[in-house]
């Protein structure tokens, strides 16, 4: 079992639990921070670690591992995903959705040599991403305060509680073998390398234009996870006069 | 969805004709117009975004020059500023105004330089209000599998001639997330929009210079 990922998701929960900080400004609450202080000083500690080790690791992955082999790894890593992304098509009521993540998985698993290729989504079947964050949001459950996790970034209680969720009940997780804590470790290792290699330019994008890159984080986020629960349709109603 | 509109294409000739030809009910056309606008502007602002021709400074005025026609700056300007713009002095915020415009184009032209080798599609419309439709896009990239990004275009009406008001990316509002970034940073500065005029004046020069290779 994934013990070394729910060790670390506990260990974030109880740094965080242990943070003190002043009371939240009126500003903080009108933008559902309360806890602003600590999520600013988090997101400055995740700076610092992406800066001094994951942005050279992302570096040399770039020199060391070509394009195809990036992509392959990419491709295996969502392909690892997939159970937990049926799972939670099927608690979200989305039947078509979760067929399409069943013959990802059977299609991409052998096809595609044990996910390392996407021939589903040649096939027309591209993939689509759900977590247990969505589900709890798709059964009404708010999101609460935002919320900086160390080392993850943004987030917020309900999307937190579900990545843990999300964890345990990764069918991945539960194979017990010789030395798994070497899967379990190189996995989270790879998928945050994945993640950054994925979004290096957006971020670099992001920091480069934003007059304050913490709120604007904040902003993407929300903005983002609400398109992800809506899964892009249809637009939302709810936009400001101009 | 209730108010999409199928997409039916119109030719320039008929867009331009219309409001010359048809006396007055113009919002039973709108949402074409909306889609005409982008479908016709978009195109122009990627072509010069990918004209190898053009010097640096001559792509920058170049899309500078069409941004300002296309775009309600002000008007984005405003919204942007939140809470603050009731509270601010007029001049700071037409100082604002002016710096926003100078940020804006510079921004933009970052953000759409990365697509230059995509194309756009409009796929339809959807009309919010009697003068505010959202165009929907998709931007294709040719040498990708992965579904096309999702890229929306609102576009406001009021005048009788179509402007961009904001744009979004795979749902991602563009206004809004700069009107939460200036709210926070004035909230850190006691409101002092000279304090953000200043910024954004930096930002923009930063953002005109080329970005950090990896």
């Amino acid at each position: 079992m994934g013990r070394l990922r729910i060790w670390l998701l506990a260990g974030l929960a109880a740094g965080l639990g242990g943070c003190a900080s002043a009371p939240p400004s009126a500003a903080a609450l009108a933008a559902n921070d309360p806890w602003e202080q600590t999520n600013r000083e988090t997101l400055k500690l995740n700076g610092k670690i992406d800066r001094y080790f994951v942005i050279p690791t992302v570096g040399l992955y770039f020199l060391v591992v070509p394009e195809a082999g990036r992509r392959g790894v990419h491709n295996f890593l969502g392909n690892l995903s997939l159970p937990t992304i049926f799972v939670n098509d099927m608690l979200q009521g989305e039947l078509s959705r979760a067929g399409k993540s069943m013959w990802r998985l059977v299609i991409n698993s052998t096809l595609g040599l044990g996910g390392f290729f996407d021939p589903a989504s040649k096939a027309g079947i591209p993939g689509h991403g759900e977590d247990f964050g969505q589900t709890l949001a798709v059964w009404g459950v708010g999101e609460g305060p935002y919320l900086v996790l160390p080392f993850l970034g943004p987030s917020n209680p309900r999307d937190a509680a579900g990545l843990a969720i999300d964890v345990a009940m990764d069918p991945t997780n539960q194979i017990h073998f010789k030395q798994h804590i070497w899967w379990d470790a190189g996995r989270i290792y790879f998928t945050l390398l994945d993640l950054r290699a994925q979004n290096y330019q957006t971020i670099q994008g992001i920091q480069r234009s934003s007059v304050d890159y913490y709120s604007s984080l904040r902003n993407l986020y929300r903005q983002m996870r609400a398109e992800q629960i809506r899964n892009g349709r249809p637009i939302r109603q709810d936009l400001p006069d101009f | 969805m209730p108010f999409s509109t199928p997409l039916k294409r119109r030719t320039l000739l008929s867009m331009l004709a219309a409001p010359l030809v048809l006396p007055a009910p113009a919002a039973a056309a709108a949402p074409n117009v909306a889609e005409s606008f982008v479908d016709e502007n978009i195109h122009k602002g990627l072509e010069i975004l990918r004209d190898k021709r053009l010097s640096t400074v001559q792509r920058r005025d170049q899309f500078e020059g069409l941004l300002l026609t296309l775009v309600d700056v002000r008007r984005i300007a405003l919204f942007t500023l939140g809470q603050y713009r009731r509270s601010a002095p007029q001049d700071d915020v037409e100082a604002f105004v002016n710096a926003f415009k100078n940020y804006a184009a510079a921004a933009y032209q970052s953000y759409f330089a990365k697509y230059t080798d995509q194309t756009l599609k409009v796929i339809g419309s959807t009309q919010r209000s009697p003068t505010d439709f959202i165009v929907q896009t998709n931007l294709v990239d040719p040498g990708s599998s992965q579904p096309p990004a999702e890229v929306d275009f609102r576009v406001r009406t009021d005048t009788g001639k179509p402007v961009l008001v904001d744009v979004a990316y795979q749902g991602i509002w563009l206004s809004l997330e700069q009107r939460d970034q200036f709210v926070a940073f004035l909230g850190q500065n006691n409101g002092d929009v000279r304090k953000l005029i200043a910024h954004l004046s930096d930002l923009a020069v930063n953002l005109s210079k080329p970005a950090p290779q990896q």
